[in-house]
């Protein structure tokens, strides 16, 4: 920034944050809590963690959680960058507006929509409600934000690293794996980071096909809290924004080291 | 031995309903020499070479290589490498992969590779750079690393993409001399692009002047700058004066309301025709000595020599390079050998061109 921030605005800014951040750390700060109560701080205690993981079916349905987030994010990145080098590829300017408007309306579409959708899909194709059923949503939804993110690498690539590969002797598989895989891997990356946390705080749409004896955190933090609050949620919450913060950290560092090597790529 | 190694017979390309980018063009390229493919943007010049190349192919005719058909051979089976204009770096590869790329898809060994690595390198003076990653490289040393990736693979022809327009005025004519010796060493062809007229005289065996997806005129450069077959290749190379005339009969033509004595012959008498004079050609001198009266419009200084635009009486612009200077404002004479007139017929195509001026040569030696 080029002006220096005034007193007030660094106030202002300092008391959006705290408005932001405020009800994360209340909720953390009761996870330390040793009483049973929201109100009521009567001492520090890790007491709420110890029964967190002392509770395995709590711990099941983490590491359901864990599951689905990567296997979907893994998948749905493969199938995303090759929608994205399909879309590519398209020569048509109409055909690569409708394909890149299709994938943007499932983006905006409310997820609960998504969720019901599916939900009659699954019911209507048979397919019994649990982990596969999650686990395809999942990466149906996260699909789209693969390709988003890809596609404006393989936009930024100059058509003539392909045409040199193809004079230097590269056949098409070559093409793919030692030029157009290498150059848009940080937006692989990136796409892969973002399904993942798209699939591990997704709510509506797991919330709609998710079946008996199956389910995921936000899932069973939701039906939790319904039933009376106990502090074990925050302590379950505390971790969780911790891991979600880690995420981040990895999203900055990667979005870093996408900016060195992108410098010098195209003369402009 | 057959010394043509690409030949074009009668190809066209056209996309979809739009007039054809390359109108029937039909040409031969020999061993060995420096080919220059010159014209304005859109004339159809790159469009050859991505043919060449194999990034595209004809909708009508033949591309031959070395006699043998290869209109759809893949680019990557073809034994050409293109120079790209934005050089096509790979920018996750330092210098040394970048030139080794070619070779690693040929699965080469390694010694192998390094050693031709390190000898398409120091070809083209980039010692020392094997480490360094392609951001970190300035303009013209990326050209380099392109030429380098291109000679590393020894083909037989070598596509350069107007490769120099990236660079300012003094490494572009610095990378000209280089661009000439290294094909001089290297024996190979080399088909160059360009729009820079200046660039093609300097460099070619061979100049090919295309325009609207023709081929103009072919010929060595002193040929085209010398004798051009039409306004267009008289106008696109170098600066000069052109103006409508008609041959009276061999040897004497009229134009600007007055008779000349000219070289040309054969042609039908009092047919029109076009009349090109270089500036070079015309020389400042007294009012009464001059062939041409002109009234100086302006001067420039160039360097080399003034440029001085005047008009005669009629109003036809002349443009003379002179050393001499001239005062704006005043009548001047042009005087000009007759041998510096050049007498252009319309709508000539090259081999009738071509055989008149085969004619004049041999009324030259007969006659002496």
């Amino acid at each position: 920034m080029d002006k220096k921030m005034t007193p007030l605005s660094k106030l202002f800014l300092l008391v959006i944050f705290f408005i932001l951040y405020a009800p994360i750390f209340f909720l953390v700060i009761f996870s330390f809590n040793s009483g049973e109560t929201m109100y009521d701080f009567k001492g520090f205690s890790l007491e709420w963690y110890r029964e967190l993981f002392q509770d395995t079916r709590l711990l099941i349905i983490v590491l359901n959680t864990v599951v689905v987030a990567l296997l979907s994010a893994l998948i749905s990145t493969i199938i995303g960058v090759l929608g994205a080098l399909a879309i590519h590829q398209a020569k048509k300017r109409q055909t690569k507006n409708t394909l890149l408007s299709l994938n943007n309306i499932l983006i905006v579409s409310p997820d609960v929509i998504i969720g019901a959708s599916f939900l009659i899909l699954f019911t209507m194709a048979g397919i019994k409600l649990g982990f596969y059923s999650v686990l395809l949503s999942h990466i149906a939804f996260s699909i789209p934000i693969v390709v988003l993110m890809v596609l404006p690498k393989l936009m930024e690539m100059s058509p003539t690293l392909i045409d040199a590969a193809r004079d230097l002797g590269a056949s098409r598989w070559n093409v793919l794996t030692k030029v157009i895989i290498p150059f848009i891997i940080p937006g692989i990356f990136a796409g892969f980071f973002m399904a993942l946390t798209y699939s591990f705080d997704d709510f509506a749409v797991t919330f709609f096909v998710t079946g008996n004896g199956f389910s995921t955190l936000s899932v069973e933090i939701y039906s939790l809290a319904r039933r009376g609050i106990s502090l074990n949620i925050n302590a379950l919450s505390a971790l969780l924004f911790l891991f979600t913060m880690l995420l981040v950290v990895i999203y900055y560092f990667i979005t870093q080291r996408n900016k060195v090597n992108g410098m010098g790529v195209r003369k402009h | 031995m057959n010394s043509t190694i690409i030949q074009f017979t009668q190809v066209t390309k056209q996309y979809d309903n739009d007039p054809p980018v390359l109108n029937d063009v039909s040409f031969k390229i020999e061993r060995g020499k420096f080919y220059t493919l010159l014209g304005p943007s859109g004339c159809g010049k790159t469009t050859i070479l991505r043919l060449i190349a194999g990034f595209t192919e004809a909708s009508k005719g033949e591309v031959l290589f070395n006699g043998k058909k290869i209109n759809h051979v893949p680019a990557n089976k073809r034994q050409v490498n293109t120079v790209f204009q934005d050089y096509a770096l790979f920018p996750h590869l330092n210098v040394y992969e970048n030139v080794a790329f070619g070779l690693r898809i040929k699965k080469m060994k390694n010694a192998e590779v390094d050693r031709k690595v390190k000898e398409a390198l120091s070809f083209v003076n980039l010692k020392g750079y094997e480490t360094r990653e392609i951001r970190e490289m300035s303009g013209g040393q990326r050209q380099r690393v392109a030429i380098a990736r291109a000679i590393v693979n020894e083909p037989e022809v070598i596509l350069l993409d107007e490769p120099l327009s990236a660079l300012d005025l003094k490494l572009r004519t610095e990378m000209q001399y280089e661009l000439r010796e290294l094909q001089r060493r290297l024996g190979i062809t080399f088909i160059f692009v360009t729009h820079d007229q200046e660039e093609a005289l300097a460099m070619s065996d061979e100049i090919f002047v295309i325009n609207k997806g023709k081929i103009q005129q072919s010929g060595t450069p002193i040929d085209i700058y010398d004798e051009p077959i039409n306004r267009f290749v008289a106008d696109f190379i170098g600066e000069s004066n052109i103006v409508t005339g008609r041959m009276i009969e061999d040897y004497k033509v009229e134009f600007v309301g007055k008779e000349f004595e000219c070289v040309d012959q054969g042609l039908n008498p009092n047919e029109p025709v076009d009349i090109v004079i270089r500036p070079e050609d015309l020389e400042i001198t007294a009012l009464e000595r001059g062939k041409l009266q002109v009234r100086v419009d302006s001067q420039l200084f160039r360097g080399v020599h003034y440029e001085i635009c005047g008009y005669d009486k009629d109003g036809n612009e002349w443009l003379v390079h002179s050393t001499k200077k001239a005062t704006v404002g005043d009548e001047i004479g042009l005087y000009f050998d007759s041998e510096a007139i050049h007498v252009m017929r319309h709508g000539e195509t090259e081999e009738e061109f071509d055989r008149r001026l085969e004619a004049y040569s041999d009324v030259d030696t007969n006659g002496k």
